[in-house]
């Protein structure tokens, strides 16, 4: 729940008030009675006080006894030995949301984990904006002085800087330069390349690959995400934190309460996409979707996002999303800050089905999210997300408005099999994409690249 | 396991069962597979921790699942170049019948080369999706849970993680280089019970997930306890 000093305000909605629609020929069910909708969505003018981290012992329930005591035991052996991570930046965004959690986890188990943010002016952060969409293959002409801006910075930082960890983890291109301390400093060097680098903009990647390519390793979110280098590429996938407040287990008053102030009828069948309102996450071609599969089965469509507010292009595709939608009173847009992550997670735990139709995508924590909570989920083919859905057994992939309007259609009216992806989802994620998984990870890293513990190799060798 | 009288439930084992377990980290490898052609020379040179991953760990990554996934190569062939009979022979390879990485990839070598034999086309066709080798890099950890007598077992079989049961009744035949698993050896050579050995080693570990394969274990040790 929101602390009691969080203020209540109210903001545009999408939808003043309903009107009556068209019913499709098709609709195989009249509409009920819907509850009143609030034409203003109720959202909160400043964040909530940030919570606690948990600690390791909270997770048991989640993932066992058996699963902690694996940590503990690859921990023993790194007792005393230290990490540093380094990003861009301490809040927002997913790799800040993640170093949250996972540093104190490892504090907790005596691996020493220090976080440092790199500083910058305005004129780095547009370069490294600029840097990061190159990589993720958008048009830019890199220019000398987006170099030297990116340089004097990533020098500036080098020198305020120490470095006598164990093990730096380098987070994304923005601080990669700091590899120049590597020669000063005991410990391996890691590079943490959250970004798809399937496709890069070849200047900015031949103008950052020697800086990598100094380093001990590299991580990469997904397979397909990496490159040919001449060091040693591991895969860890990006996790989600079961405890955190947009996954943890909510109470089902809350998750009505939301509905209610939503508008979100739970009689009736909730198709949802989270995301923010970005052309690359197609929120229109949802809409699409959505409406051709109301001509076959009754429903209502969420679309939960934010970025409309800061963002103009987020704004633009916030009103093409709003035009495509039209007056549908069971299309439901919210706009919401980025703090209102319980809602989120009331809307993906009211829903039956949870799309993620994105056209390009990292690697798709918001499926993650919908899988977490065992909800059947459609979703587009791209970036990491095949990682998480395997089609037809975690989930059902699709490449186009009409396969994600049919896969709307045979979810929603065979609810055994959409009930059983919705478990195998879970589970994967249990397996495969959790905080603790994570830890793991970390740990196992530690080990190989120290040489600590018990020599790492298949079991025929 | 050939011929060895059975012996009293009571008998203390010769030695107690110690439960490991084992945790991956995965590398990705530089091969890459986009034809098939390429995929039968990224399987003919790719190293031996590959072999393993795409062929033992699917069912450790994915062992909640019952249906449709034995291996990753199976899985590529169908999903990503719609080839459902060379998906079938794929899937149908057993690790259960190998005892070495090097004739587990033979067998992979063989199923691809007679498909391209038969189909010389296919082995340019371009896949929609890419198949990317990766390796893992295993620790080996000890549980808290020793058996020295069959309830012990049946008490570590309960509470172990599946990861321990993947560690012991599947990637084991690696590492004893017998079509056997760790349980039935210690159940056969250390505590003398042939049959129960026998029928834990039956089990199908490719139409259930790992939990049945648990609980089929602990129905067979539990009946004989009764």
């Amino acid at each position: 729940m929101k602390s009691q000093a969080a203020t209540n305000t109210q903001s545009p909605s999408p939808h003043t008030e309903a009107q009556p629609h068209d019913r499709p020929v098709l609709s195989a069910q009249p509409t009920p009675l819907r509850p009143e909708r609030r034409t203003l969505p109720r959202t909160w003018e400043t964040p909530p006080a940030p919570v606690p981290a948990p600690h390791l012992d909270d997770y048991q329930t989640i993932v066992g006894t058996a699963e902690l005591d694996e940590l503990r035991f690859l921990a023993r052996e790194l007792k005393g030995k230290t990490m540093k991570m380094v990003n861009s930046t301490a809040v927002g965004g997913g790799v800040a949301e993640m170093l949250n959690r996972l540093v104190p986890l490892l504090g907790e188990l005596e691996v020493t984990t220090h976080w440092d943010v790199i500083t910058g002016g305005n004129d780095f952060f547009e370069v490294t904006k600029a840097f990061h969409n190159a990589l993720h293959g958008s048009e830019y002409q890199l220019t000398r002085s987006a170099q030297e801006i990116f340089l004097a910075y990533n020098e500036q930082n080098r020198q305020r800087m120490q470095f006598r960890e164990d093990m730096v983890v380098i987070h994304d291109p923005q601080p990669a330069a700091l590899i120049g301390s590597r020669k000063d400093s005991p410990g391996r060097w890691v590079w943490r390349c959250h970004i798809d680098l399937s496709n890069p903009n070849p200047q900015v990647w031949e103008f950052l690959r020697p800086f990598i390519e100094q380093f001990d390793a590299a991580i990469f979110s997904s397979q397909s995400f990496a490159r040919q280098l001449p060091i040693p590429q591991y895969l860890f996938y990006p996790c989600i934190d079961p405890l955190s407040e947009k996954n943890k287990d909510l109470d089902e008053s809350f998750v009505q309460k939301v509905c209610d102030e939503f508008g979100v009828d739970r009689t009736r069948p909730i198709v949802t996409q989270v995301s923010r309102f970005d052309r690359l996450k197609d929120p229109v071609g949802v809409v699409q979707a959505f409406k051709l599969a109301r001509k076959y089965v009754d429903c209502q469509l969420v679309l939960a996002g934010g970025g409309a507010s800061d963002d103009p292009e987020g704004a633009l595709v916030l009103k093409e999303v709003k035009e495509v939608a039209g007056d549908d009173p069971d299309i439901i847009i919210l706009d919401l800050p980025p703090w209102c992550a319980l809602e989120i997670n009331a809307l993906q735990r009211a829903s039956t089905i949870v799309v993620q139709k994105s056209i390009k995508e990292g690697f798709g924590l918001t499926v993650t999210e919908a899988l977490w909570k065992g909800k059947p989920t459609i979703a587009g083919a791209v970036g990491g997300i095949p990682n998480q859905i395997i089609h037809k057994l975690t989930g059902m992939l699709v490449h186009s408005v009409e396969g994600c309007a049919y896969q709307i259609r045979y979810l929603l009216t065979h609810p055994d099999f959409a009930a059983q992806l919705g478990r195998n989802g879970r589970e994967h994620v249990k397996e495969n994409f959790l905080m603790t998984t994570n830890v793991r990870r970390w740990l196992l890293l530690l080990r190989t690249l120290l040489r600590v513990g018990t020599p790492t190799g298949t079991p025929f060798s | 396991m050939t011929t060895t009288a059975q012996l009293p439930l009571s008998r203390t084992p010769v030695k107690p069962f110690y439960f490991n377990t084992s945790a991956h980290l995965l590398r990705i490898t530089t091969q890459k597979a986009n034809t098939l052609a390429e995929l039968l020379d990224a399987l003919r040179v790719c190293p031996d921790d590959s072999i393993f991953q795409h062929a033992f760990r699917t069912l450790q990554e994915l062992h909640f699942i019952r249906e449709g996934f034995s291996n990753d190569f199976a899985h590529w062939a169908l999903t990503a170049r719609n080839e459902p009979g060379l998906a079938e022979q794929l899937a149908s390879v057993d690790v259960r019948e190998f005892t070495s990485l090097g004739e587990l990839r033979e067998r992979f070598v063989q199923i691809v080369e007679k498909h391209l034999q038969l189909n010389p086309a296919d082995g340019r066709r371009m896949a929609e999706e890419t198949f990317y080798f990766c390796a893992a890099d295993i620790v080996v950890m000890p549980t808290k849970f020793v058996a020295e007598t069959l309830p012990d077992f049946a008490k570590g079989l309960r509470e172990v993680s599946v990861h321990s049961i993947h560690h012991h009744f599947i990637e084991a035949r690696l590492r004893i280089k017998l079509m056997s698993n760790d349980f039935s050896q210690w159940l056969y050579e250390d505590v003398g019970l042939t049959d129960i050995a026998r029928a834990l080693n039956r089990i199908d570990i490719y139409t259930v997930t790992l939990e049945d394969v648990r609980k089929q274990m602990l129905r067979i040790v539990e009946r004989s306890l009764a």
